[in-house]
């Protein structure tokens, strides 16, 4: 199957550096997520990838080989940059006609996309009239068409209604579970943890992480036990016990800190606390991500002086 | 990749967007109402020329020629167009040379068409006055109209791809057909000759003098055409998407 290698890859344009000397492997079999604040160079790097920029240094190959040297290359790679690509005067079907025929991918394929996409029943109206939902799914449409390994998507929920949203996530599992090479960048985390296997983070350029999505979150967020109890000074003395410290939140929860829920539950337990409510905290990607990329945002807002 | 599927693309392109017949029938439809309008207009002048009287209303039409060339090349400038299209078909000098034939072939079918059409109904309207005309002097006049309108489509296409914009192209040509060399034109036997449109005009005439004739005139023309079609290639190459 066939990976995306990216070598050693720099960009700049007119003297700012948009990709700095980036190196990374995109593997077939899962769904990778790409990350990062804007500008951090995602979509730039999709772009050298596809052959659309020139890199300024290193190479972009596709199963060894550049993008330009495809034969028909919707047939290897399907890209959705840009939702508002389709020209408006067009309908939807004669778009997807026009880029099917340059790769001679048969009418009848044209058809398939638009019933996998939701589209079959408004594919003859001009793209003019379509809700940004609707051109985003036709852009999925055109990265489909020419059932490629590898599929690139730039933000492909944006603008999709929640059921749009469930939908995008089930084809890039089901992508990714038919051995195609996955790559999707989203600005959204909650529902990058939802798809993704394997994380790519870049912050100015650069690559800040290449790591497995639980390992990524794992290794930045400490464990958390949520605990709620009618005693706090003896659930409070009981973990001291154990050697665990709990913190008092407003609300009159607790929580503790490295910590794993099954022991709590046994301390209270065996100290007789009564317990209204325990439950793991699940660290969550977005904590992961903040604490990785906080130095990193180009575009953060600064601290306010006091 | 094939040349062929890039050409049934492009050519699917040009038939689905309806500004692009439109523009051809507009050419049709302007020129054969000019020249059928110069067939009954008063015909004394002592430069009376039957031949470019009879296909004067190219000068007013040939916009729409110059429009069609510069939409089919603007459309793909839309922000995000020109990425999918290279990324469908990433030998680009390939796919400008299929964009270019999409616009030719239409453009030099609909002008000769065009060009007869003007020419009958314009000596309906002459009658006599036109009697004078040969057979070779039409026929010349007919397919030099058509490979003059084609020229100027194909000449706007390659300024809207060095410009990337169909509207700059057309504030450029517009007035510079209508105004400069309108105004500069009847200095003949001068660099004004060897304007693109005045060069390839001369075919529209029964009798010329000067430096070029009706063949030579849309050899220069074209010459024009092949410097913008360049220079538009150039650019598309040379940037990124």
């Amino acid at each position: 199957m066939t990976s995306i290698d990216i070598q050693d890859v720099t960009k700049e344009f007119g003297g700012r550096r948009a990709v700095d000397h980036l190196t990374v492997r995109v593997l077939p079999g899962r769904v990778t997520g790409f990350l990062g604040p804007n500008g951090a160079g995602k979509s730039t790097t999709m772009r050298l990838v596809l052959g659309l920029d020139r890199p300024t240094a290193g190479r972009a190959t596709l199963g060894g080989r550049p993008y330009a040297a495809l034969r028909e290359p919707l047939r290897h790679v399907g890209a959705l940059l840009d939702a508002q690509a389709a020209h408006g005067s067009r309908t939807a079907r004669d778009h997807l006609r026009v880029l099917a025929a340059s790769n001679r991918i048969p009418d009848r394929r044209v058809d398939e996309v638009l019933e996998e996409t939701g589209l079959a029943s408004v594919a003859r109206r001009r793209v003019r009239t379509y809700s940004l939902g609707m051109r985003q799914r036709l852009g999925i449409a055109a990265a489909l068409l020419g059932d490629p390994e590898v599929v690139m998507l730039d933000e492909p929920s944006n603008g999709l209604d929640p059921e749009g949203i469930v939908w995008i996530r089930q084809v890039l599992r089901r992508l990714a579970a038919e051995g195609r090479t996955v790559l999707v960048s989203s600005h959204l985390m909650n529902e990058t943890a939802s798809f993704a296997d394997h994380l790519v983070v870049l912050g100015r350029g650069r690559l800040l992480a290449d790591t497995p999505m639980r390992d990524f979150i794992h290794a930045r967020v400490r464990p958390l036990v949520r605990v709620r109890t009618t005693d706090p000074v003896a659930l409070k003395s009981a973990l001291a016990r154990h050697g665990h410290d709990a913190v008092e939140h407003e609300d009159g929860h607790w929580t503790v800190h490295h910590a794993r829920v099954d022991d709590i539950g046994r301390i209270a337990s065996a100290a007789g606390v009564p317990v209204l409510e325990l439950a793991a905290e699940e660290a969550t990607l977005e904590q992961a991500y903040f604490d990785l990329t906080g130095a990193e945002t180009e575009f953060a807002a600064q601290p306010q002086e006091v | 990749m094939e040349y062929t599927p890039v050409l049934r693309s492009e050519w699917l392109k040009i038939r689905t967007l309806r500004s692009l017949p439109g523009a051809l029938l507009a050419l049709f439809a302007a020129t054969t109402a000019f020249s059928a309008i110069a067939g009954v207009s008063e015909t004394s002048a002592p430069d009376f020329d039957p031949l470019f009287t009879a296909l004067s209303g190219v000068i007013p039409g040939q916009i729409a020629a110059v429009a069609f060339g510069a939409m089919a090349v603007s459309s793909e400038f839309h922000p995000g167009a020109l990425r999918l299209t290279l990324a469908a078909v990433p030998r680009r000098g390939r796919w400008f040379a299929a964009k270019a034939a999409v616009i030719a072939v239409p453009a030099l079918a609909v002008g000769m068409l065009t060009a007869l059409a003007a020419l009958l109904v314009a000596r309906a309207g002459l009658g006599t006055e036109a009697d004078g005309l040969s057979a070779g002097e039409q026929v010349r006049g007919v397919v030099g109209c058509g490979v003059y309108l084609m020229l100027m489509a194909l000449f706007a296409a390659g300024l809207a791809a060095l410009l990337r914009s169909g509207v700059a192209t057309l504030s450029l040509m517009v007035p510079f057909i209508l105004v400069v060399s309108f105004v500069i034109g009847d200095a003949t036997g001068t660099v004004a000759d060897f304007l693109p449109d005045k060069a390839g005009q001369l075919v529209l005439h029964e009798t010329y003098e000067g430096t070029l004739g009706p063949w030579s005139g849309l050899a220069v023309t074209a010459l024009w055409t092949a410097a913008a079609l360049l220079l538009g290639a150039w650019r598309l190459r040379r940037r990124d998407a």
